[in-house]
């Protein structure tokens, strides 16, 4: 899907961004442009908005104005327009929903944001960053490229510093029928293994019964969702529910 | 049949079936477009989250009223006054009577209805005074939301200057105050289901529909 992410070109960008949005243009989204009153009080709601001495371009209503253009427009911009919507959604929103909490009619202001990015991830406008984590999810279902093998590695000398301190501790590996599978950010495991070893001792400790799963799912973090790649964001949530049920635990635990 | 007599036969009937079917076919287009593209709101459904944050948003129990109190209570009444005097006006109850459907309702006081006409049309003024002076309300300003303010003033103003007499000395407009007022009520009945206004029944498909997630993943509603 990776190799796939070049940038459109103009006289595919319009039918690339119809293509998209219509069939996720639902009842919501139209009905949320039809009938916000622009009555503004999103914008003390929005911490980009507050930080940047009351910036008005910065309130969440101004900010999704693009969708509606976009529609109207039927698509028909170029890649300096998406460049513009680019800087406001990624750069100027972070998805935190404060705004949707506080608008009377419920507009979900966020959740357009979200389709926008959506969009421009249809068209391959992604951060370098998110995009070659969403690359690695794809690969090995965890953001950092971390094989199976690695995973396993690092955990079994995780388990032997960690028995140093504490005999008997053990890390359990796909621990069938245990109470509580626990994931962790893939993080961990490749910059900072100190914070598996801390929770091995508290659930040693705690005497908990618990286990990580082998396979892909450990990982809990899921930045696909930051660039509204709805499949690979399902695939990652879908393998720690896969994980969980083949082990047939009763919890899963996220790390943070 | 002339202007005035059409302005209150056909053209009432216009706006009204105009208001009610456009009204009733953006909620059925809701329903409908939804059943296709928003089937989560659907598996989720929640009665329990959909009745709770429909009362308290229709009533000031919210987290806007906390965080701006003036806008929203002055918003409140606005919206009271704009709904109970059309309605229960003595006047209008009087034209529902001798129509051919002889309803009839209790009014509320001739005087009651002039104060909220007035205090509707100082918000009225405040609420387009605020979206001309605040940098904000001002930057995502469309016409639509300047006229509109306009469209849902006049018929108060006009029935006003009705009830009144104010200004039945000023010529044309004095003569035929009565054929403005009734026009006037029946712009902004037609431009209800084509604009914001429509807000007036999509506000609770909305509220509903963000509720039923919000409350399944604990937000407030």
């Amino acid at each position: 899907m990776s190799e796939e992410k070049q940038l459109a070109t103009e006289e595919h960008l319009e039918s690339r961004i119809m293509e998209f949005l219509k069939p996720r243009m639902g009842a919501r989204f139209k009905t949320w442009m039809k009938i916000c009153a622009h009555c503004g009080l999103c914008s003390d709601t929005c911490h980009f908005y507050l930080s940047n001495g009351k910036e008005p371009k910065m309130i969440p209503s101004y900010k999704i104005r693009f969708l509606k253009d976009i529609l109207r427009k039927k698509g028909k911009v170029d890649k300096p327009y998406l460049q513009e919507v680019y800087k406001t959604i990624y750069h100027e929103c972070n998805m935190c929903r404060r705004c949707s909490l506080y608008c009377p009619f419920g507009i979900d202001i966020a959740m357009m944001i979200s389709l926008l990015r959506g969009l421009l991830t249809s068209v391959g406008m992604v951060p370098d960053g998110l995009a070659k984590a969403v690359a690695n999810y794809q690969e090995s279902g965890n953001q950092m490229a971390i094989t199976k093998e690695d995973w396993i590695e690092t955990l079994e000398w995780c388990e032997e510093e960690t028995a140093e301190e504490l005999a008997g501790l053990k890390i359990p590996i796909d621990k069938k029928g245990a109470k509580i599978m626990y994931t962790v950010n893939a993080r961990e495991p490749k910059f900072y293994p100190q914070d598996i070893m801390e929770m091995a001792k508290i659930f040693h400790v705690a005497g908990e019964d618990w286990t990580f799963p082998s396979e892909k799912g450990w990982d809990a973090t899921n930045l696909a969702m930051f660039v509204n790649d709805a499949q690979t964001a399902k695939s990652i949530a879908e393998n720690t529910f896969k994980r969980a049920e083949e082990l047939g635990v009763k919890q899963i635990a996220i790390t943070e | 049949m002339d202007f005035y007599d059409f302005a209150v036969g056909p053209l009432l009937w216009i706006s009204f079936l105009v208001f009610l079917i456009g009204s009733l076919l953006r909620v059925v287009l809701f329903f409908y477009v939804s059943s296709q593209k928003d089937k989560a709101i659907y598996r989720y459904f929640s009665w329990k989250y959909v009745l709770a944050t429909i009362g308290r948003w229709l009533f000031p129990f919210n987290k806007d009223v906390a965080k701006n109190p003036i806008f929203t209570i002055v918003a409140y009444v606005f919206h009271i006054c704009l709904l109970v005097v059309p309605i229960w006006f003595s006047g209008h109850i009087s034209l529902w009577e001798e129509s051919r459907l002889e309803w009839s309702w209790s009014s509320i006081p001739d005087s009651l209805a002039d104060w909220m006409t007035i205090i509707l049309l100082g918000i009225v003024i405040f609420f387009l005074l605020r979206r001309i002076i605040s940098p904000e309300v001002r930057l995502i300003s469309t016409a639509s939301d300047y006229l509109l303010l306009v469209v849902t003033g006049l018929p108060f103003l006009t029935g006003y200057f009705l009830t009144h007499g104010t200004l039945d000395s000023v010529g044309f407009i004095g003569d035929n105050m009565m054929l403005i007022h009734i026009l006037s009520g029946e712009l902004m009945l037609l431009l209800i289901p084509f604009t914001k206004l429509s807000h007036f029944v999509l506000f609770f498909l909305s509220r509903g529909a963000t509720a039923i997630e919000f409350g399944r993943r604990g937000y407030s509603i």
